[in-house]
């Protein structure tokens, strides 16, 4: 997209805010109030973004503050770019999946239905991938806390009652519910589905994936929200957004 | 009813041995017959912590490959005398011993103590599938550090799949004033990633190395902070309310009561 004013990179120590040679301002503040909108989940969670000194006059960077503080976001000025930068929330994964996503057949092989052995369910001998639409028709059910070093494998949906922690892992066709606090790496519609989505009471993982979408946390742990509301991340406009949600 | 317990955290260094001498020690003080068996073969070193190095004639692998009976390598405490240590080699490696053999020796042992503490080694491999076999329960510890909290989450789902139900936390180590100023986990974090059974939590204290030293378990020194969580912990295991010990600072303590919901 060669005709965006307002660029925003990932770095180590928050976001970094980037404008295209020769914008005026009232054009980058309306793209940063469209942005605002379109991932308000993610910014929301005390981000840091950075502004390099001197790419706008003083009193357009107390607007843009300003602009930021009313998302949650933490505005910071600083003197050069940050190395190393690359994009965030959203990243393209080397592999691209979107052929997967025309021909189910070749998904389905991909697919492998390896559960943690103490509660496997019987999977069906054959899901259908070319009966499944878009929604998984079946689904599978942890009742457990799923612990480091633990993975879920499935072409379903996945429901766990318990807890999702840092170093476990589930993929999974379909979408994802969790009952408890997600810690740990999710990746919904894995083979594919764009409308797939994760739910959670707490949302704090260290990567969400959906479709060929990836989105990871801050790198600084004290940017991570303590208070637990159910939050629900999905698709929308080609990014991942996290939003709150009632349940 | 004889209960055995392992002591295991999937980290080395966090505190299982310390563990296993003062809780043995702490058992044994308050009248039960007590046996430790040391399975971190290799790297043995409960004998240092009780002072009994220089009495070991025979070990667990003479015992479990058939060359003497089990009660000819028992070592009895020198003070407390229903408090006796089955130690290990010093010279071959954790394969030495598997779970049957441990299983077996266990179910003889449970005929004359009342408590039986497995001190296991670090680590996920045959070490710690050996020492966890005979099992009833099982007590993790850990220190407020991410990564002694990753392998206690770790170990949690291991002892999960070899059906060891009964497992409860112990937290060793804590430093209030690091806690306060966050630079350690806090036993909400501890407690919300590892969810199992809190007994115990024991204070980073410089007498725990001084005991170590002199061959006796801080439990013994009635001033040693750490010696006193140990006694705390003693008494639930035996059934006893004992309520969290308070920290030197506030902050800290209205933390653990919040947690503990005291
Ligand atoms: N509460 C404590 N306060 C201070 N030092 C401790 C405490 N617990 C353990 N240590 C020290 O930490 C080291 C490792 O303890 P140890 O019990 O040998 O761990 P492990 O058996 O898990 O490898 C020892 O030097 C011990 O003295
Ligand atoms: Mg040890």
């Amino acid at each position: 997209m060669s005709d965006e004013i307002v660029r925003i990179k990932g770095t180590k120590s928050g976001l970094q805010l980037l404008f295209a040679a020769g914008a005026t301002y009232a054009a980058i503040e309306k793209e940063i109030r469209a942005k605002l909108r379109a991932g308000s989940g993610f910014f929301c969670r005390g981000t840091v973004m950075h502004a390099m000194e001197g790419s706008l006059s003083k009193d357009e960077m107390e607007k843009l503050k300003r602009l930021f503080h009313e998302s949650g976001v933490i505005f910071s000025v600083t003197r050069s770019r940050i190395p190393g930068a690359t994009e965030w929330p959203v990243e393209r994964p080397r592999r691209k999946s979107a052929r997967a996503q025309k021909r189910p057949a070749e998904a389905a092989v991909q697919a492998e239905a390896a559960v943690p052995a103490e509660n496997a369910p019987a999977e069906p001998a054959a899901v259908q991938a070319s009966s499944a639409d878009d929604e998984a028709v079946q689904m599978v059910v942890v009742n457990k806390t799923l612990r480091g070093g633990q993975e879920v494998r499935t072409k379903s949906s996945v429901l766990v009652c318990g807890n999702v922690n840092p170093g476990a892992q589930i993929i999974a066709g379909g979408s994802i519910d969790i009952r408890g606090t997600c810690r740990g790496l999710v990746h919904a519609g894995a083979f594919g589905n764009q409308k797939a989505f994760v739910v959670a009471d707490h949302l704090i993982p260290t990567q969400i994936r959906i479709a060929d979408l990836i989105a990871r946390s801050p790198d600084d742990p004290q940017q991570i929200e303590k208070t637990a509301r159910p939050e629900r991340a999905s698709i929308k406009d080609g990014q991942i957004v996290i939003e709150p949600i009632e349940r | 009813m004889s209960e055995v317990i392992v002591i295991t955290s999937g980290k080395g260094g966090v505190g299982k041995t310390t563990t296993t001498a003062n809780l043995g020690m702490g058992l044994a003080m308050r009248g039960k017959n007590v046996v430790l068996v040391d399975t971190d073969t290799g790297l043995r070193n409960l004998d240092l912590l009780l002072g009994l190095e220089n009495r070991i004639m025979y070990d667990l692998i003479d015992v479990t490959q058939g060359r003497v009976p089990y009660k000819k390598a028992l070592v009895r405490h020198k003070k407390v005398e229903n408090l006796f240590l089955l130690p290990t080699s010093q010279v071959k490696d954790k394969s030495a011993v598997n779970p049957e053999e441990l299983v077996k020796l266990c179910e003889e042992l449970r005929k004359e103590f009342d408590y039986i503490l497995i001190d296991c080694p670090a680590g996920i491999e045959q070490g710690f599938q050996t020492a966890i076999a005979a099992a009833d329960v099982a007590i993790v510890v850990t220190m407020p550090e991410i990564s002694a909290v990753r392998d206690a989450d770790k170990i949690i789902g291991e002892l999960g799949r070899a059906d060891k139900e009964n497992i409860k936390l112990i937290v060793n180590r804590i430093r209030p004033q690091m806690v306060e100023s966050g630079d350690m986990l806090d036993m909400d974090d501890i407690n919300d990633i590892l969810s199992i059974d809190c007994i115990g939590q024991v204070p980073d204290d410089k007498m725990v190395i001084t005991s170590t030293n002199r061959g006796e378990p801080c439990i013994t020194m009635d001033k040693s902070t750490a010696g006193q969580a140990y006694r705390n912990i003693v008494g639930r295991l035996l059934g006893e309310k004992v309520p969290f010990m308070t920290f030197p600072k506030e902050g800290f303590f209205s933390r653990l009561k919040h947690v503990f919901g005291m």
